[in-house]
């Protein structure tokens, strides 16, 4: 693909000095963004970097206080989330916007339904969504299924055919690849391409970079709500200096160094032929007190409902879970927190944190037997140690008395896991623990994780993205359809070899 | 109390009409709303010498929230009976259906140090506690309508009779039943709130009082005093009993919607009783679309603040030999039916 | 690339892939039993069958009185009113909001339709102006309902609530709590008639229904308020004016509530301030046992409809036994319970599979 036709295109969006201030942030401050016809144009940032402003900015959904936007070269106000429809920006938000209790076909056309004088037209609405779906290679997604009922990969593809269902110039992707295992990445890059072929604009947002590469033609860089960096080459430029222009430090990608492996302390956590039916069967596992061990699989292997189960949330069919020589009882979370076990689940933010929280409350809800005096809280106390552990994993910004849902990803995450510090846990149980956290913060968490398991605490972490299995466990497992296909040391292994065990007989 | 701040409401709901809707035209209900408060005229009854004006006495009232027309009426002939006596001074408390709040307005008048308090409680047994402390206070307490749970609790009660409704109407269906000579007639009743003491003494005397003539109910519903659930029962009931002979039902303003129930069916074959005494039973009678209705007189609380009056004053009922008010007045519950309507009609408040 | 593409690798993986954390639901899995007990008529099945239950034990108990043409018209009359306020306060509950206010919001409209002033003028016009009255005053209270809950972001119970004591209060001083009565003989004689043997206010309540159904499932106003009441964030984004939906949704059911006055008052002859007392938990307990969430986001008008005949039939069956209405309130409170439990194995059954 010739880069210099691209660079005849027409200059689509065309955005100078957005500056967008919220109660306390300026979470834009001067940012410029250009973006021509038919390009992915990639959106680089930490989080908090004011990408996610940029893009409801973008989308309608806020207006900015300053700076002015051109589309296709006029000048534009994009009051509501209908003008940047109308004028066909659709935006694909990371935190999905999908109603759970409506059917596919439903969700797409939601906002424009296909009616005459108000009446739906359903054949014609099915017909439509059946067609988009299958230009996204899923045909076999049902249009009258509900959408709460399918999986997170399948309402990701749902929420790029309500993209598409407009008549859309420029389509904004905010992390569509987290919930998509590989194959599925490859599918979305190949609709991509065909939108890009048609003159279709991109802005695609990733953390991950290897993605860009693949995929992007330029890169702008965002930090602290400025533009740092743009008209950056997706290919050409060095992850080094994408790094460094994102944090503003020369940094390292790195995962700490494991002890040597930790044979002969104590098991703390054994699994034995745990089942748990039509999703896994016969898993068989120890973690010993300081361990690291990974689980590696596509998506939908059965992974999360492993570490579900150990924990209790679902009830094993089969085989048991026992911690320090002691059996628990199975389907009961409690016995599982008694016993010592933590989970971070993957769906941090609905399954793991009270968002409106503050800080600290999220910290001491699993320990509060520990602060309390006859039934009644002593929040100094609570508030004090909340402080301590949140200021020794730097959570930021400061100061326990926020809400939880004003962090960014990887403060949440920290905030998961301070609440399990706090709790000296056993066993600590981790689902995607880097997922929304941005590269610079990533370093830290695994720094963390490794420093949890040096104090003698077993550590199962569950991973989509193989490197970071690899790179942070001692042992590594890897899991395929329900079924653990391989176990072994993690310097015995590399990527290539995980990803032929996990695609193994897919083929046939 | 409402009468002052009548009309600005009026004015702001007028206002309310032009913005909201040109068509309503205005909520008001004159011109003869006026009119129609002061039920029980005391015109008509001997004047004695027990009406010369006496020693001022303050007198506190106190009854159940007007959410009824008898209940308003009987607010309404109160007030009116005092407006009589240039020496009675009258507190009035506003009505309430919370015996709490009700409480506290009597703790209130004894505060005040009045000379008599008229109590109509909206539950007996609940306000007889404070009853008793009025009366050790030295405030005599003259209970109206619903007893109270101890008889220390008052110097003077007067009662409407629920047993004696519930005869009075049985005694009338029994002489309808003998004078038709209806075989195996088809028995029907409409009670009031269930929970209510009330409403079980008028069914019991009803039941008494039809045993006495061989007879029994049929068909029982009990509906709650509004319009709406008169109609819902009744048009339930209707359904139940194909042909019915004798229907009574306690509550004329409920009977409204029985009445709209009967109408809307197009039922007429049964002789249908009422209760209570309402304008709208009284007219009915007239027109015969009701053979009779038994009165429950709304003048109860007027004639407790006459007692109360006399009682403050140390005088008697001058009628009686007895130097002294008596301890208890039971008022009689007659049957009022198409030949002695216009007796009566002074009497009937608008539901 | 083009080995990736080419390759059956993701068409075969797919599916596979994806069964364990899909559970059921995907094609595969679903047998016409399951996609029948899915849909909306199996979510309703519980209901009918709870119906037809109640149908045979007054047929057994009650006969010929129970299964009489009159009798079956006598418990749609009762249902009407009440039915046409619990098609309202579904669309309002499915839209994610509550109202309490329904019953009060009757008895005003009762009230303000039938004071003199307003009787004079239908007198001097046309009927009609009762009718009219009682839909604007009814529609008015939706319109400020709706408006303090999306443009003066009060919580939906509390605005209801607050409009549920004023409403009633409004009433009571305007009627000074006296019982209005009709004497418009015209309006009556309307309401009041048969068309083809079929009472009038059954056939305004069936086509109350009718409407309510068609808007809810059948128009983009109908889906928009799925999808408000599910997601409003989501709704917002998809460029849906969620604040100015939500007041139309409360104006839809202060609609209902003054159609429902006009058939009240045609009912008992009356206006009252004690019209529509308990109302709203009467329609509340009718749309959820209909199977309508409270949360918002599902909804169905049929299931209501049928919540509401439950009800009355119900109360039917237990007068033609001459039971009393205490024994009626326990049964109810049972049903209640009863119908919601049955909903959830249901629902639940759709769920996890055809197994």
């Amino acid at each position: 693909m010739a880069e210099q036709a691209r660079e005849q295109q027409e200059l689509l969006l065309h955005m100078r000095g957005i500056v967008k201030t919220f109660p306390g942030v300026r979470a834009l401050d001067g940012v410029d963004l250009d973006v021509r016809a038919g390009e992915v144009h990639c959106l680089l940032g930490q989080n908090g970097a004011g990408k996610s402003t940029l893009i409801k900015v973008l989308a309608g959904a806020h207006r900015p206080d300053e700076g002015t936007i051109e589309w296709r070269g006029e000048q534009v106000t994009l009051a509501n989330p209908n003008a940047a429809i109308a004028r066909g920006i659709s935006t694909i938000y990371q935190e999905l916007d999908l109603v759970a209790g409506l059917s596919v076909a439903e969700n797409i056309f939601l906002g424009h339904e296909k009616s005459r004088g108000g009446l739906l037209k359903r054949s014609e609405t099915r017909a439509a969504a059946r067609a988009l779906l299958k230009r996204l290679g899923h045909g076999e997604i049902r249009v009258d299924r509900e959408v709460g009922t399918l999986p997170a990969s399948g309402q990701q593809i749902v929420s790029m055919a309500r993209a598409l269902s407009h008549d859309t110039r420029l389509i904004v992707m905010d992390e569509p690849s987290a919930a998509l295992d590989q194959q599925e990445v490859q599918t979305l890059f190949q609709v991509i391409r065909d939108l890009t072929a048609e003159g279709v604009a991109v802005v695609y947002i990733s953390h991950r970079l290897e993605e860009i590469r693949q995929i992007g033609d330029r890169v702008t860089v965002l930090k602290d709500g400025r533009t740092v960096a743009t008209d950056l080459p997706a290919r050409g430029t060095a992850t080094a200096d994408l790094i460094r222009l994102m944090t503003g430090r020369e940094i390292e990608y790195v995962f700490p160094e494991g002890p040597a492996a930790a044979t002969d302390s104590k098991v703390v956590l054994e699994v034995d032929g745990l089942g748990l039916t039509k999703k896994f069967a016969d898993v068989s596992f120890q973690v010993r007190a300081g361990e690291i061990v990974g689980l590696a699989g596509l998506v939908g292997a059965g992974r999360s409902e492993i570490l579900e189960t150990v924990y209790g949330a679902r009830k094993a069919s089969t085989g048991t879970v026992t911690v320090d020589g002691k059996r628990l009882r199975a389907g009961s979370v409690q016995a599982a927190v008694r016993a010592g076990i933590g989970l971070a689940p993957e769906e941090r933010k609905s399954q793991g944190l009270l968002l409106d929280q503050a800080v600290y409350r999220n910290i001491t809800v699993s320990s509060m037997s520990r602060f309390s005096r006859a039934g009644f809280l002593d929040r100094g106390a609570e508030r004090a140690q909340a402080r301590e552990l949140a200021e020794s994993l730097d959570v930021r910004p400061t100061g326990v008395d926020r809400p939880v849902r004003n962090l960014s990803g990887g403060n949440q995450q920290k905030v998961v896991l301070a609440r399990w510090l706090l709790r000296d846990c056993r066993v600590l149980l981790l689902d995607e623990p880097t997922r929304g956290v941005d590269v610079g913060a990533r370093s830290e968490i695994y720094a963390l994780i490794r420093s949890l398991a040096t104090r003698g605490v077993a550590v199962v972490v569950v991973s989509s993205e193989v490197e970071e299995v690899l790179g942070l466990a001692d042992r590594v497992l890897v899991v395929r359809e329900g079924l653990v296909v391989h176990e072994g040391p993690a310097e015995d292994i590399d990527e290539h070899k995980v990803l032929d065990l996990v695609m193994e007989g897919s083929a046939a | 109390m409402s009468r002052p701040i009548k009309h600005p409401f009026r004015l702001v709901s007028g206002v309310a009409v032009a913005a909201l809707l040109v068509l309503t035209g205005c909520t008001s209900n004159s011109p003869d709303s006026e009119a129609s408060g002061d039920g029980g005229g005391g015109d008509t009854k001997a004047v004695s010498a027990n009406d010369d004006p006496g020693d001022t006495v303050t007198i506190g009232f106190s009854g159940p929230a007007a959410d009824h027309g008898w209940l308003a009426a009987i607010n309404s002939s109160a007030l009116a009976e005092a407006e009589k006596y240039d020496d009675i001074e009258l507190k009035t408390a506003e009505g309430t259906n919370d015996p709490s709040q009700q409480i506290s307005q009597v703790e209130t008048f004894i505060n005040d140090k009045v000379d008599a308090i008229v109590l109509l409680p909206t539950d007996g047994a609940a306000l007889t506690d404070i009853a008793i402390e009025a009366m050790d206070a030295g405030i005599p307490v003259i209970n109206v309508d619903r007893e109270f749970s101890s008889p220390f609790a008052a110097r003077a009660t007067i009662l409407g009779d629920n047993y004696g409704m519930g005869v009075s109407a049985g005694t009338y269906a029994c002489q309808v039943i003998d004078e038709k000579g209806i075989e195996d007639p088809v028995i029907a009743e409409i009670a009031g709130i269930d929970a209510l003491p009330l409403t079980q003494d008028r069914s019991k005397g009803f039941k008494d009082a039809l045993k006495a003539c061989g007879q029994t109910v049929d068909n029982r519903v009990a509906a709650e005093f509004t319009v709406e659930s008169g109609e819902e029962q009744a048009s339930n009931l209707l359904q139940a009993a194909p042909k019915i002979d004798i229907l009574w039902n306690h509550d004329d303003d409920q009977g409204v919607g029985v009445k709209a129930a009967l109408d809307n069916a197009g039922r007429d074959e049964m002789t249908f009783i009422g209760g209570a005494g309402s304008c709208n039973a009284m007219d009915w009678i007239r027109d015969g679309s009701m053979a009779a209705t038994v009165i429950y007189p709304p003048t109860q609380a007027a004639d407790g603040i006459k007692l109360a009056r006399l009682i403050a004053q140390d005088k008697g009922l001058s009628d009686l030999v007895q130097v002294e008010v008596p301890k208890r007045i039971v008022l009689n519950a007659p049957v009022v039916t198409a030949d002695n309507v216009d007796e009566y009609s002074d009497l009937c408040f608008e539901s | 690339m083009t080995q990736e593409r080419t390759a059956p690798a993701h068409e075969g993986a797919e599916p596979p892939a994806q069964a364990p954390l899909a559970g059921s639901g995907t094609p595969q899995g679903s047998g016409l039993a399951q996609q029948v007990l899915g849909s909306s008529v199996g979510r309703n099945l519980g209901l009918v069958v709870a119906l037809l239950i109640l149908c045979g034990v007054g047929i057994w108990t009650a006969g010929e009185q129970f299964a009489s043409v009159d009798n079956a018209l006598t418990i749609l009359r009762l249902a009407s009113v009440i039915g046409v306020v619990s098609v309202g306060m579904t669309f309002v509950i499915t839209g994610g909001g509550i109202d309490l206010s329904v019953g009060a919001i009757v008895a005003l409209s009762s009230v303000w339709s039938t004071t003199l002033a307003t009787q004079t003028m239908a007198e001097d016009y046309h009927w009609s102006v009762i009718v009219l009255a009682a839909l604007a005053v009814g529609t008015g209270c939706g319109l400020v309902n709706g408006l303090l809950v999306s443009y003066g972001k009060v919580v939906p119970f509390i605005a209801t609530l607050a409009m549920l004591a004023s409403a009633r209060g409004l009433a009571e001083i305007i009627s000074e709590r006296r019982t209005q009565i009709v004497h418009v003989t015209d309006f009556t004689k309307f309401f009041r008639a048969d068309v083809i043997g079929i009472p009038v206010l059954v056939i305004i309540f069936a086509l109350v229904a009718v409407v309510g159904w068609v808007v809810l499932n059948r128009t983009t106003f109908g889906r928009r308020t799925f999808a408000v009441g599910g997601n409003p964030e989501a709704a917002r984004l998809a460029g849906i004016d969620v604040r100015r939906h939500t007041v139309a949704l409360y104006a839809i059911v202060g609609l209902c509530c003054g159609i429902a006055a006009v058939m009240l008052v045609a009912r008992t002859t009356t206006g009252s301030s004690t019209h529509g007392t308990l109302y709203e938990l009467d329609a509340i307990a009718a749309v959820v046992i209909g199977g309508t969430l409270l949360s918002g986001g599902r909804g169905t008008i049929v299931g209501t409809v049928l919540g509401v005949l439950i009800f009355t039939t119900l109360q039917n069956v237990f007068v033609q036994n001459d039971l009393s209405s205490s024994v009626q309130a326990v049964a109810k409170g049972l049903i209640i319970v009863a119908a919601v439990l049955l909903q959830q194995r249901l629902a639940a059954r759709s769920n996890t599979g055809s197994s």
